[in-house]
């Protein structure tokens, strides 16, 4: 578990400059570290071999083929399930900030990646929306290898953006969704996350599964400033001249009362709610997209 | 408000770095990108303003902190406390107030109280005083101080004079040392007395108050006054039993300004009235009255003279004791008794003994084979003159006699043989004796004597007697040489011997061998010898006021002491010294041993003279015609730095205040961003 959660550490992960090994060695890390689960797979129906590679599970190894031809075949299984998923990514400039380690977007676009290549691994549709104040990319969700590869790309095009608007790609979104999927949230949710909330809600009355991924960064959390500084916000540019140390607790105590708020509402409503740390390591999200996504299939 | 060291204050210009650091600051902190400002935004704006009061107080501290700095190296003085010692002309004054026993005449000490409170009262703030009570002795009754209050209700509080004799000269040179630790060159002495005419006789030997030393004396003596004294009493202080038709003389004197012509005088015993007599003064200024008593019994006697007439009682009373004692038991062991006078071996000892009528002495004589334990008994002292044999038990008896407590005088001659008188003795003789020694042609003197003993002092005189025959003693260890002949060789040896004493005389005392019952000294020498051997020494029991005497006089150390003063009130002695001042007239009474003993302790006469000199005398006698003032520099400088730095200390609280104040830059310092 040890070289598993190594894998898994954001830092590390944000070392691998290509976007699918990064994301395969988040998955498969996470997954070698599992215990053994009673969920033997998703979908059953015999599809294809492919010849055996190093690593793979010999349970899945096509023994009597092997006793005919002497060669170790994997078979491969067709797709059952009618998952549409929906990887929904904010771009925008407070998404680039980082008190030193990996930025909340660097975070979030691993996360995305994993996301993708895991449900890609469970033959499973994924599409991917990033935004900032305006929808920026969209690829709607579906469950070839060539458009995970084509997510992969976007994610790893993926620029740091200007405010944040999540409510109107939430919105387009929602209409665009003709049956049950799964919507993926990945943003800190800085802005007026009434409205957000609201859009999710919305989408969660459509029958959809929402999960909010929200990210915030250790600085953001603690607040563990000390000098006297100028704050900039990096979506409005407005500076605030404090001293950290005389207002961190009411910045904490606001932060916490933003928070509570965001986690409430969206249990209310039953949006899965997860708040990341980006200091932290990315099983958390993996473990909660699996448990939902057992949840609901 | 001034500064001893004002160039600190150039210090003040540092207060101005926290105000340019201040100012450098105050340009924009670092920028920080931050995801979002909307939390810091809802932070109150009373933080923000709470911290920008920080700032400034912490400004305002930091300033504070080098001006306070600065100001208490500066070292701030009090204008009130400079002026005062710079501009005004402070005085140290001593004031000597006369406590001896002519100021109980009439209210005379209330009138000297008075005019101390009207000197304190002219002291201004500042002035520091010194109070001297002074008689024959003198009390420094307060050092300097300026705290005037605090003095003059001392003196409102005092309550009487004393009883000593008024002595200025000594007092006043105490005051002018005192002086010369004082802190301001303007010096003066105040005298507030009566000015007896008798103090203002004392000798001079040219002494003079210190240069610039101011002198005030206040004369406090009434005008006119009428006393009648005892100056003078005359009694016996030892009789011996059966003294009857004793004299007791008293001197009665007028001694005011103005004559008293007459008075009654009464003579009392053991309290009880024994006479009274009128004095007529109309035509002489003292008389003498004579008064005859009986003293029957064996005991101390304690009596006083009181003469009446006047109303300054302190001196009309005069204190005596009288000590009745048993004759003193003598046996005398004759080893040569005879018939004939001149041949008896006892019979100068025993007119020398029965010399003085009445005798001290009870004379017994016996012969050698009479001398038992029984006999001794009875005796205080043995002599045993030319003693040549005793039986073995009869030696016994007699050194059983001294270790006991008894008193042996030998004079052996020729009767005495050596080794018999070595043999039976040599528990408690004093010397050994070696051998005769006999020259017709010369004669030994005695040469040199011990003149601080007992026996011998008395006898400081030239002795003529001749020795043709003598013992020649060897001294044993432990035993005193008193006397020795020109040859060197001992004439007289005494031992301690148990609880007893001994005496072995070189000699014979008759003539036989030499004349010394024929000298004058012979008589006095027995009776001293006798009054020695039986520890009955006189002892002084009667004292003027402020003479010390020690009670323990006859007793051995660590005797058993206790005594009450002339109140009733019991005497308080530190250790084995038992040393008593007398301070009042009338009878201390003591108890040594068991043994009562009462002391009598009467005023001194010349305080009884009321008469008064002019002041003046004193004034010429002692003032300095130098009025250039010493200044004792050392001293004026120490106390001025002293004086100083009184009111400056409070650059220590100005530190105080700093330290404070850093405290509470270092709280204020880590809640405000840096």
């Amino acid at each position: 578990m040890s070289d598993s959660a190594n894998f898994l550490d954001p830092t590390v992960l944000a070392g691998l400059d290509n976007l699918e090994l990064r994301a395969r060695v988040a998955v498969e890390g996470f997954v070698s570290g599992l215990h053994k689960s009673p969920h033997r797979g998703f979908s059953v129906e015999f599809n294809d071999y492919r010849h055996y590679h190093t690593g793979d599970d010999m349970r899945h190894v096509d023994w009597k083929l092997y006793a005919r031809s002497e060669k170790l075949y994997i078979k491969q299984y067709e797709d059952e399930t009618n998952v549409r998923c929906m990887i929904v990514l904010d771009t925008s400039a407070s998404m680039s900030y980082t008190s030193g380690g990996v930025s909340k977007l660097n975070y979030g676009i691993t996360l995305a990646s994993a996301l993708a290549y895991f449900i890609m691994q469970q033959r499973d549709a994924v599409g991917l929306i990033t935004f900032d104040e305006q929808m920026n990319e969209y690829l709607p969700a579906k469950c070839r290898k060539p458009h995970l590869m084509h997510i992969l790309r976007t994610l790893a095009r993926v620029k740091a953006g200007k405010k944040t608007n999540a409510v109107k790609p939430l919105t387009d979104l929602a209409a665009t969704l003709n049956k049950k999927s799964m919507v993926i949230l990945i943003s800190d949710m800085l802005e007026d996350e009434k409205k957000v909330i609201a859009t999710l809600q919305n989408l969660r009355a459509m029958g959809n599964d929402v999960i909010a991924f929200q990210l915030l960064d250790d600085a953001e959390l603690n607040f563990p400033f000390n000098e006297a500084s100028e704050f900039v916000d990096m979506e409005n540019n407005e500076s605030y001249i404090t001293s950290p140390a005389a207002i961190r607790d009411a910045y904490l105590e606001n932060l916490n009362e933003f928070l509570t708020y965001c986690k409430k509402q969206c249990q209310s409503s039953g949006v899965d709610y997860c708040l990341m740390n980006t200091s932290q390591p990315l099983d958390a999200a993996l473990s909660a997209y699996m448990a939902k996504r057992a949840k609901s299939f | 408000m001034v500064f001893l060291t004002p160039l600190f204050l150039l210090g003040l210009l540092a207060a101005l770095v926290p105000i340019a650091i201040h100012l450098i600051r105050k340009e924009k902190p670092p920028k920080l990108l931050f995801s979002t400002i909307r939390f810091l935004k809802k932070t109150s704006k009373k933080l923000v303003l709470f911290q920008q009061l920080q700032q400034i107080l912490l400004l305002l501290l930091r300033s504070a902190l080098i001006i306070l700095l600065v100001i208490a190296f500066a070292r701030p003085l009090v204008n009130q406390a400079v002026a005062r010692l710079m501009d005004a002309d402070p005085q140290s004054a001593v004031i000597l107030l006369d406590v001896s026993m002519s100021m109980q005449y009439a209210d005379t000490f209330d009138v000297a109280k008075e005019s101390v409170l009207d000197i304190l009262t002219s002291m201004t703030s500042g002035d520091e005083v010194a109070l001297i009570a002074f008689s024959n002795s003198a009390e420094i009754v307060r050092e300097f101080t300026t705290d005037i209050d605090s003095l003059s209700s001392f003196v409102a509080d005092m309550d009487q004079a004393g009883f000593g004799s008024t002595q200025y000269l000594p007092n006043l040179r105490l005051a002018d040392q005192l002086l010369e630790t004082s802190r301001f060159e303007n010096r003066a002495v105040y005298l507030v007395s009566d000015f007896q005419a008798s103090a203002s006789s004392e000798t001079n030997d040219g002494w003079k108050l210190a240069p610039g030393v101011s002198f005030t004396g206040v004369d406090v003596g009434e005008e006119s006054s009428l006393n009648l004294a005892l100056t003078d009493l005359r009694a016996p202080e030892q009789l011996l039993e059966d003294a009857s038709g004793q004299k007791i003389l008293a001197r009665v004197r007028s001694t005011g300004t103005s004559y008293l012509e007459t008075g009654d005088v009464t003579l009392v015993i053991n309290d009880q009235i024994i006479d009274r007599q009128t004095v007529d003064l109309s035509d002489q200024s003292e008389a003498v009255v004579t008064f005859d008593a009986d003293f029957v019994g064996q005991g101390s006697y304690t009596g006083e003279v009181r003469v009446s007439g006047d109303s300054f009682a302190v001196d009309n009373v005069n204190y005596f004791t009288v000590d009745v004692l048993p004759k003193i038991r003598v046996l005398l062991v004759n080893g040569e008794a005879s018939d004939n006078w001149f041949d008896d071996e006892g019979h100068w000892f025993g007119l020398a003994v029965s010399a003085a009528i009445p005798s001290p002495f009870e004379l017994e004589t016996i012969e050698p084979l009479a001398l038992s334990a029984g006999a001794l008994r009875q005796t205080d002292v043995a002599v045993l003159l030319n003693v040549g044999s005793l039986s073995g038990g009869q030696a016994e008896a007699l050194t059983d006699y001294v270790r006991q407590g008894g008193s042996v005088l030998f004079a052996p001659a020729d009767r005495v043989q050596a080794n018999s008188f070595n043999t039976l003795f040599a528990d408690i003789t004093p010397a050994l004796i070696q051998r005769q020694g006999a020259s017709r042609d010369d004669y030994l003197v005695i040469a040199d004597f011990d003149r601080r003993h007992p026996i011998l002092r008395p006898l400081a005189s030239e002795w003529s007697a001749r020795f043709e025959n003598y013992w020649s003693l060897e001294a044993v260890a432990g035993a005193d040489v008193l006397m020795q002949f020109d040859s060197s060789e001992p004439a007289l040896v005494e031992r301690a011997v148990g609880a007893g004493t001994t005496l072995l005389f070189a000699s014979s005392l008759d003539l036989e061998w030499n004349n010394l019952a024929l000298q004058g000294l012979f008589l006095p020498f027995v009776h001293e010898t006798l009054r020695h051997l039986a520890q009955a020494q006189e002892v002084r029991r009667s004292f003027e006021i402020g003479t010390s005497f020690t009670l323990a006089g006859n007793g051995p150390a660590g005797s058993d002491i206790s005594a009450l003063d002339v109140n009733g009130e019991p005497l308080e002695f530190i250790g084995d010294n038992f040393t008593v001042t007398a301070r009042q007239p009338g009878f201390i009474k003591a108890m040594i041993d068991g043994n009562p003993l009462t002391y009598s302790i009467n005023t001194l006469a010349g305080e009884s003279n009321l008469a008064k000199a002019p002041v003046s005398n004193l004034y010429d006698r002692i003032i300095n015609p130098d009025t250039s003032p010493i200044k004792s520099r050392q001293v004026r400088t120490e106390q001025l730095v002293a004086e100083l730095e009184r009111p400056q200390r409070m650059w220590w609280w100005i530190l105080c205040l700093v330290a404070l104040l850093i405290l509470v830059e270092s709280v204020v310092a880590n809640r405000t961003y840096r």
